[in-house]
């Protein structure tokens, strides 16, 4: 084997990638070759380095999103199979267990079935990638709010907060629990809030309550006919600032 | 193509094969994002596209098949966000400078490989990262990137020189073995 030849295999040497033939002839060249030699320990060298790296695994919060929305994608799907009989009493079970977590989990479920904290945190989430943060950018409430019609079935109230130190930075539609719910996306300083809203199940308005969940506030309330849920990464004193705002401005004009 | 409808058995086999492999798919949009945030909804975002074309997963390897649907999700989001660039011209993110008096730390050798890592063109970046983090053979890269075997080898030896050099101007020349070329 003359050197370039050698030379040529020795990424494939390292990667594993030659049969054990090609592998004993190269190893064989290698002995009347130093600068190969030089190139092998370099290549090993550096595979370890890059194999070194600490791996990312998936944080807990992604396999919670993903759990989630595998979930409501089996529970949407087509008709269910008939069930073995044993399993009936043994699904009832599960579903009451079910309903007890969420009663337990109680105060932030409202409205149209209900929304966790997780869900909420992902909502912020999606916006805080700058890339999808809104699909209509726009501070003024005149462009945004008939660019939901058509899209969602109903009208959300669009207000624009900057007075109170909260500019509208535009609207979005998300997908909670397998329905498209309007999203309205505010700036505070460096930080976004994303305010969730759609019809309430209820009458009666509510006052806000602003929770700490994994290091993000969330408020959760009902206005105007509407359940609102806003998640951020603001401080709760500011997240409690943006709900107050939010009421006190929708409540002006009525 | 219209993909049928996935239902609850689909669903559950689907957990059983491929969510095994989230962590790898997480891990793989890391490297091309380069961002915590944006990597969670590429990953998420490539699960969902992964469960709609689950029907057509013919019992090939799993891991290659999700990171290939993750690399494409990442694609055809850039080009909705109007980046338009091909991947070989994708910018170098400026990184830190390297400070010589620190090299002697291990940890901070890592760090340094990973920044030369990260400032790679995303071509040369996601070579390296299925080959050497992900570990998959030039068969598997092949079918991830849709490419030849040969532009895999030529690909991945280029990717190795830059970084490479890279790591040379970082680390400096003494004691990691790396090639004067």
């Amino acid at each position: 084997m003359d050197c370039p030849t050698c030379e040529s295999l020795v990424d494939a040497y390292v990667d594993g990638e030659l049969s054990a033939t090609d592998s004993a002839d190269f190893e064989h060249a290698l002995e009347a070759c130093p600068e190969c030699r030089k190139r092998l320990e370099a290549a090993r060298s550096m595979s370890a380095m890059l194999r070194e790296l600490p791996l990312e695994p998936a944080p807990d919060l992604l396999h919670a999103r993903i759990d989630r929305e595998l979930r409501a994608i089996a529970g949407a799907a087509a008709p269910r199979r008939a069930l073995p009989r044993w399993t009936m009493p043994v699904a009832m079970a599960a579903s009451l267990l079910v309903a007890a977590c969420i009663g337990w989990v109680g105060g932030t479920l409202t409205g149209r079935g209900g929304v966790g904290e997780d869900e909420m945190v992902s909502t912020y989430l999606r916006v805080a990638s700058s890339e999808h943060a809104v699909d209509v950018a726009s501070s003024d409430r005149h462009t945004v709010k008939p660019w939901f019609a058509g899209r969602i079935d109903y009208s959300p109230p669009v207000r624009d907060l900057t007075s109170a130190g909260f500019p509208l930075e535009g609207g979005r539609i998300d997908v909670v629990d397998g329905r498209k719910v309007s999203v309205l996306v505010y700036r505070h300083n460096q930080h976004r809030v994303a305010l969730s809203l759609w019809p309430a199940a209820e009458p009666g308005d509510t006052s806000p309550r602003v929770t700490s969940y994994n290091g993000f506030s969330l408020a959760t309330w009902r206005h105007g006919g509407f359940e609102m849920h806003a998640a951020s990464d603001v401080a709760p004193s500011e997240m409690a600032d943006f709900a107050a705002a939010l009421d006190r401005d929708t409540g002006e004009d009525r | 193509m219209e993909a049928p409808k996935p239902d609850s058995a689909m669903v559950e086999r689907f957990r059983a094969v491929m969510l095994p492999h989230l962590d790898a798919a997480h891990g793989f949009a890391r490297w091309l994002t380069r961002d915590p945030v944006r990597a969670q909804d590429l990953a998420q975002e490539a699960m969902l596209r992964a469960l709609r074309y689950f029907h057509a997963f013919r019992g090939e390897e799993a891991r290659p098949w999700l990171l290939r649907i993750v690399r494409n999700t990442w694609i055809d989001s850039r080009a909705k966000a109007g980046v338009e660039q091909p991947l070989e011209m994708v910018e170098d993110r400026p990184t830190e400078a390297p400070d010589p008096e620190q090299n002697a730390l291990a940890g901070d050798r890592r760090r340094h490989v990973a920044a030369a890592l990260a400032a790679l063109p995303a071509e040369m970046r996601e070579i390296l990262v299925l080959r050497e983090i992900e570990d998959l053979s030039y068969k598997e890269i092949a079918a991830v990137l849709d490419l030849p075997i040969g532009t895999v080898m030529s690909r991945l030896a280029r990717a190795r020189e830059r970084l490479a050099a890279a790591l040379r101007d970082r680390l400096g020349r003494s004691g990691h073995g790396l090639p004067d070329m």
